[in-house]
C-alpha cells in the first residue's frame, strides 16, 4: 500500500516523528513523507509512533492509498524531496 | 515491494537515526531501511562498522563496484535463515556426479530455452535470425541432453553464446554499434561493455535473494565450487540473463537511449560513464518491477520475485519435494 503521512505535533517532538518516519517512508517535504508500506511495515510505524507522540496535543494523518497508480501528484514550485533510489 | 538503492553519489554512507543516510557533496539525504533490500554502492564511500551492524541487523546485502565498474565484492551479512539440512543437501547433490551434472544441465538448458526465446521475439519483428536460432536450437536439443560431463556442458553453452552474441549485429541493426565476439577483461566495445555490466548486476540481484533463502550461494553446480566466491548465484543468473540483462540492453540500444556519449575508452577498454549506468540501473529496476501473471501461482508477480521463486524450486528439488524445471519465459 502506498502511505502518506502528515504530521503537526507540538514542538518538543517534531524531530522524534521525524526520525521515526524517516525509517518507513521518504521525506518529501517538511512534515509531509510517503512510501510503499506493506501491511506489516505500516503497523511497525503506528507502534512506533504510539509510543512517542501525545495524543491530546499531537496530530499524525496517514493517507492509505492501495495502489500509487490510481493518485496522480501534481507538484508546483521547487521539488524539495520524493522518493529517489538511485542517486 | 523492497527496493535496491544504487549510489553513485560519493561521500559517506551512515547509519543516522536507524536509517540510512547518505551524505554527499549535493546533500544530505535519507532513505527508509524498513524498504529497502539492498544498496548497490558505485561511488567513493565511507563507511564503518557500525553500518555494517545496523545492515546485518536489517538484512540488507551490500554489493560494491569499483571504479571501472568492476564487481568488487559484497557484504553479505550474517545468514539469518540457517539450515544445515539444506546445505547437507545442495553439498550431496555437488559431490555426486550424476546429480551435479543433472542441475547444471537444467542450469544450461534454461539459459538456452531464454535465449532462444529472446531471438523468437525479434525473428517475430522481421529480423532475419534463423541462421542463429537453428545452431543453437540444435545445441540446446540433443546435444545437451546427450553431454555427460560439465566441462561439455560449458563447451555447449559457450557455442551457443557464441551464435548468439553474433546474432546481436542483426537484432541492433541502424545501431552505432557492433560486436565482434565476446570480449571481457576488458570489454573491447560498447555493447560487451553493455553486457558485462548486466551481467554482474544481475550476479548480484540473484545473490541477493540467495541471502533471503537457506541456499549456500557458495556451492554452485555449473560454476565449480572453488575456495573464493559464491557460485551459486552465478548458476542461477544463467537462466535470467537473456531474459533481463541482454533485453535492457536491446531497449537501450536500440531505442537510441545510450549513445556513444555514454562509453568511454580506458587503454584497450570500452568502458560505460556514470550517464551510462545509471540510464541502464534504471531500466533494469523498471524491467525487474513489472510484474506479470504466473500460471502456476495465479497471481501477478514482478520479475524480481521471480528470482525468489527459481531458488525455492531449487531448494525443492535439493530436499527431494520436486524435480527442478528452469523458468523458460513463454514471451
Amino acid at each position: 500500500m502506498y502511505v502518506i503521512l502528515v504530521y503537526d505535533v507540538n514542538v518538543a517532538r517534531v524531530g522524534k516523528v521525524l526520525k521515526i518516519a524517516r525509517k518507513y517512508l521518504n521525506w518529501v517535504q517538511n512534515s509531509v513523507l510517503e512510501g510503499e508500506l506493506t501491511e506489516a511495515t505500516f503497523r511497525a510505524l503506528k507502534a512506533d509512533m504510539e509510543r512517542i507522540i501525545d495524543p491530546e496535543e499531537d496530530s499524525l494523518l496517514f493517507y492509505v492509498l492501495g495502489n500509487q497508480k490510481y493518485a496522480k501528484r501534481e507538484l508546483m514550485g521547487i521539488k524539495k524531496g520524493g522518493e529517489e533510489w538511485i542517486f | 515491494m523492497q527496493k535496491t538503492l544504487y549510489l553513485f553519489a560519493s561521500g559517506r554512507l551512515r547509519r543516522k537515526d536507524n536509517t540510512i543516510c547518505v551524505e554527499s557533496e549535493e546533500g544530505t539525504k535519507y532513505f527508509p531501511v524498513t524498504s529497502l533490500r539492498d544498496i548497490v554502492v558505485f561511488g567513493e564511500v565511507d563507511l564503518n562498522k557500525k553500518l555494517l551492524e545496523f545492515m546485518q541487523e536489517n538484512e540488507v546485502v551490500l554489493h560494491f563496484f569499483g571504479h571501472y565498474g568492476n564487481y568488487v565484492g559484497s557484504f553479505y551479512p550474517r545468514e539469518h535463515y540457517n539450515s544445515g539440512y539444506v546445505i547437507l543437501r545442495q553439498a550431496e547433490h555437488y559431490l555426486d556426479p550424476g546429480r551435479r551434472l543433472n542441475l547444471a544441465r537444467k542450469f544450461v538448458e534454461g539459459a538456452l530455452a531464454n535465449i532462444l526465446q529472446v531471438l523468437r521475439y525479434y525473428q517475430n519483428r522481421g529480423k532475419d535470425l534463423a541462421p542463429y536460432i537453428e545452431p543453437i536450437a540444435c545445441l540446446a536439443g540433443d546435444r545437451l541432453s546427450l553431454c555427460g560431463n560439465i566441462e561439455e556442458l560449458m563447451a555447449i553453452e559457450g557455442n551457443a553464446r557464441a551464435y548468439y552474441y553474433d546474432s546481436f549485429n542483426i537484432i541492433l541493426e541502424g545501431a552505432p554499434f557492433v560486436i565482434k565476439g565476446r570480449s571481457k577483461r576488458p570489454p573491447a566495445d560498447p555493447l560487451n561493455a553493455l553486457i558485462s555490466f548486466g551481467n554482474s548486476l544481475i550476479y548480484t540481484k540473484v545473490l541477493t535473494e540467495i541471502y533471503k533463502t537457506h541456499l549456500d550461494p557458495r556451492i554452485g553446480y555449473l560454476h565449480a565450487t572453488n575456495f573464493r566466491r559464491f557460485t551459486l548465484n552465478l548458476d542461477v543468473a544463467e537462466i535470467f540473463k537473456p531474459i533481463f540483462a541482454d533485453r535492457v540492453l536491446f531497449t537501450l540500444v536500440g531505442k537510441k537511449m545510450i549513445g556513444s556519449g555514454d562509453f568511454k575508452r580506458h587503454g584497450a577498454a570500452v568502458l560505460l560513464k556514470e550517464s551510462g549506468r545509471r540510464l541502464y540501473v534504471k531500466e533494469l529496476e523498471d524491467k525487474l518491477q513489472t510484474t506479470f501473471y504466473h500460471r502456476r501461482l495465479k497471481r501477478n508477480v514482478s520479475y524480481q520475485t521471480l528470482i525468489r521463486l527459481e531458488l525455492y524450486k531449487l531448494e525443492k528439488h535439493l530436499i527431494g519435494e520436486e524435480t527442478y524445471e528452469p523458468f523458460v519465459s513463454r514471451w
